[in-house]
């Protein structure tokens, strides 16, 4: 992004006054002039249907700032430390000295920072997210050793920030941004301005300023990560055409020069295992196919791949297929493929799908092609419910062939399944945010929360919050739904409602509902419904309800509810708010 | 230099919002409450991009009004243009 270019997107935004605030802090020790401005731009661009302000600390008091720090008041935090911040005789501007006297004590100071910046971040991690970059400029020219040789003290000074990084690192709200990468887009000699450190206390040339604002933008508003990869086989999963040279023809091996192939099988091995969905879209012989995948030097193993299209039919058709088969929208998947006709052929169908060519040849091609596709899967962290997504669509399939059986037979299926859902009604942990700001076809309203407004929704008075996990003869599900509402004397609210698709047709919402009803024993239950373009499935439960389409705050009474209720076979478990007591009852 | 004119004219909008555009090619800083020794650097990094050429921490105290930048790009450009037919001072 240019410097004009982050000025105007500020400027676009400055009167739009009607948009809710995203108020985000900078806290930094030197002058954030550039810094502020590029982080505000790639910030207003990240939440465009907010209006962003930042704010920022006081100079050269970076950690007076953090100890300091008011989550009540912020929804994001950007915390900058160069070294200086730590120890003003690590930088440029303070003549404190730089013998191995002070420099002994500036390495105790450097430890003793950081754990007082610890201590300001525990006060507020669990309430809003928090973006730090540690030192990514050059230390000056303090060590007795060369500057191509490492010392005992720098060494020391970056094992503080090494460990600082290693504490913050499995905090779910703390991001530590990638030092090595912004110094390899920003070479250290192009991102020091030293006479604009001297002469205005601005450390960060423009290049490297824009770097860093985009870093931690980026770290405090993740892209959502895909969920779904559809990859081609012959010349992409593994090169050859398995149809001509055969099941043991095709390779992916050093000794073969097919090497690429097999780091890209072991690039979707490891996504697999992290919980994305790895589907096959392949103009080919299913049975030649299933005798690649029987090989025993398979990296990709079979199982972790669902479903298979191996057909000769159009590509679109297999793709749309598969996309039925994980419930998801195009715009979550990305495609691999080497024909560059048939993925533009795809593109057609599904413009929002990321289409990306293979070509096995391109050595340098493929090594950026594993890194991109790194950073398009990247998430926060890997959760039970990831470990379980996979074989949850298998079952999910298992449902809706049943869906389509006759009444009776459908009602036996559902009844033998043998499921069991618990109603926890504990404040939802981080995966009811996640579940809330990620879920679109069971999504009450499509209303995002930020960490701050949810922990705020959830304080207001008479709010109540139910986590549902669910499992069968099948297999766990994990938690798959959050519900948010208000009880009051004979009504309760719903203010949040998602589900997540793996969920569909086993009519846990039904038993929620049911369950809520009793619970507050409510004669009306209200639904903050908002219609969006992509909540139809949620639209559709309450039409059943309501005899019409919903169009924007809905009530269905009880009465209604269980004349419509259909049979319900699930074992419930309750888990209580602050009493360690589990109820438990059948139907 | 009409042109240049014009396009310094978009960098001082850019960077003082509030001016009108009769009110940019008088501007200075004695006349802009907003321009300051922040947004002196701010206007030098977007004139910087937009011009191609680098305006010094030494010479932003003297580049006081619309008209004084434009002397300074003009020079500028001039010691562009002698460096490239290869009269410029080595």
């Amino acid at each position: 992004m240019q410097f004009a270019e982050a000025l105007k997107t500020i400027q676009e935004y400055s009167a739009a006054d009607r948009l809710p605030p995203c108020q985000a802090l900078l806290v930094t020790g030197f002058n954030p002039l550039h810094l502020q401005t590029f982080f505000h731009a790639h910030l207003q661009r990240l939440v465009p249907a907010r209006r962003v302000y930042v704010s920022t600390g006081a100079y050269g008091d970076a950690l007076g700032t953090l100890a300091s720090l008011q989550a009540s008041s912020l929804d994001m935090c950007a915390v900058v430390l160069e070294w200086p911040d730590l120890d003003t005789r690590l930088g440029f501007r303070q003549l404190g000295g730089w013998g191995p006297r002070e420099l002994a004590d500036c390495v105790a100071g450097v430890q003793a920072k950081f754990l007082a910046i610890r201590k300001s971040l525990e006060a507020v991690q669990d309430n809003i997210p928090i973006a730090v970059s540690l030192p990514t400029l050059a230390l000056p020219p303090v060590f007795h050793t060369p500057s191509w040789q490492l010392s005992e003290p720098e060494i020391c000074l970056r094992q503080a920030a090494d460990q600082f990084a290693l504490w913050a690192a499995d905090k779910p709200n703390l991001r530590v941004a990638h030092v090595p990468s912004l110094q390899a887009n920003v070479p250290s000699a192009q991102a020091f301005d030293f006479k604009g450190e001297l002469l205005a206390g601005l450390p960060y040339t423009i290049l490297h300023a824009e770097q860093v604002a985009q870093s931690l933008a980026q770290l405090l508003v993740p892209a959502a990560p895909k969920k779904g990869l559809i990859t081609d086989l012959d010349e992409t999963l593994w090169a050859g055409i398995a149809g001509e040279v055969g099941p043991e023809g095709v390779s992916w091996d050093l000794d073969s020069k097919t090497q690429p192939h097999g780091l890209y099988q072991q690039m979707l091995r490891a996504l697999a295992d992290q919980g994305v969905l790895i589907g096959v879209a392949s103009k080919n012989d299913p049975e030649i196919v299933e005798a690649v995948f029987r090989r025993a030097d398979i990296i990709l193993p079979r199982d972790r791949v669902f479903p298979v299209e191996a057909q000769w039919g159009a590509k679109p058709e297999s793709v749309t297929r598969i996309l039925d088969a994980w419930n998801l929208h195009a715009d979550s998947v990305v495609l691999v493929d080497d024909s560059a006709s048939e993925l533009a052929e795809v593109k057609a169908v599904h413009p929002e799908m990321e289409c990306i060519l293979f070509d096995g040849r391109d050595y340098a091609g493929v090594h950026n092609l594993l890194y991109r596709l790194r950073d398009l899967f990247a998430k926060q962290a890997i959760t039970a419910e990831d470990g379980l997504r996979r074989e949850s669509l298998r079952a999910g399939n298992v449902f809706r062939e049943a869906a389509q059986e006759p009444g009776a037979a459908h009602e036996g299926f559902l009844r033998d399944a043998h499921a069991k859902i618990t109603f926890d009604f504990a404040a939802p942990n981080q995966r009811g945010l996640e579940l809330v700001n990620k879920t679109n076809q069971f999504n009450l309203n499509g209303i995002r929360y930020t960490e701050k407004e949810w922990h705020g929704r959830l304080a207001m008075p008479n709010t109540f919050a139910v986590t549902a996990s669910y499992q069968d003869k099948y297999g766990p599900l994990g938690a798959i739904a959050v519900l948010v509402g208000e009880a009051r004397e004979t009504t309760f609210s719903v203010n949040a409602w998602v589900m997540s698709c793996r969920a569909f047709g086993r009519r846990i919402e039904y038993q929620l509902l049911k369950t809520l009803l009793h619970r507050f024993s409510a004669e009306e239950a209200v639904f903050e419904f908002v219609p969006t373009p992509r909540n139809k499935y949620l639209q559709e439960f309450l039409e059943l309800f309501l005899s019409r389409k919903p169009d924007g705050r809905c009530t269905i009474s009880r009465a209604v509810f269980l004349d419509k209720l259909p049979a319900l076979y699930h074992e419930v478990e309750i888990k209580e708010v602050e009493i360690d007591e589990v109820k438990t009852h059948h139907g | 230099m009409d042109d240049l004119r014009q396009r310094l004219a978009q960098c001082f909008s850019l960077v003082f919002p509030g001016l009108k555009v009769s009110e940019v090619y008088a501007a200075s800083s004695s006349s802009v409450a907003a321009w300051d020794s922040t947004a002196a650097i701010i206007l030098a990094n977007v004139i910087e991009e937009e011009f191609q050429v680098k305006l010094d921490y030494d010479v932003l105290p003297e580049l006081v009004s619309f008209d004084l930048i434009v002397q300074h790009l003009k020079q500028e450009h001039l010691k562009l243009e002698q460096s490239k037919s290869g009269n410029g001072i080595s």
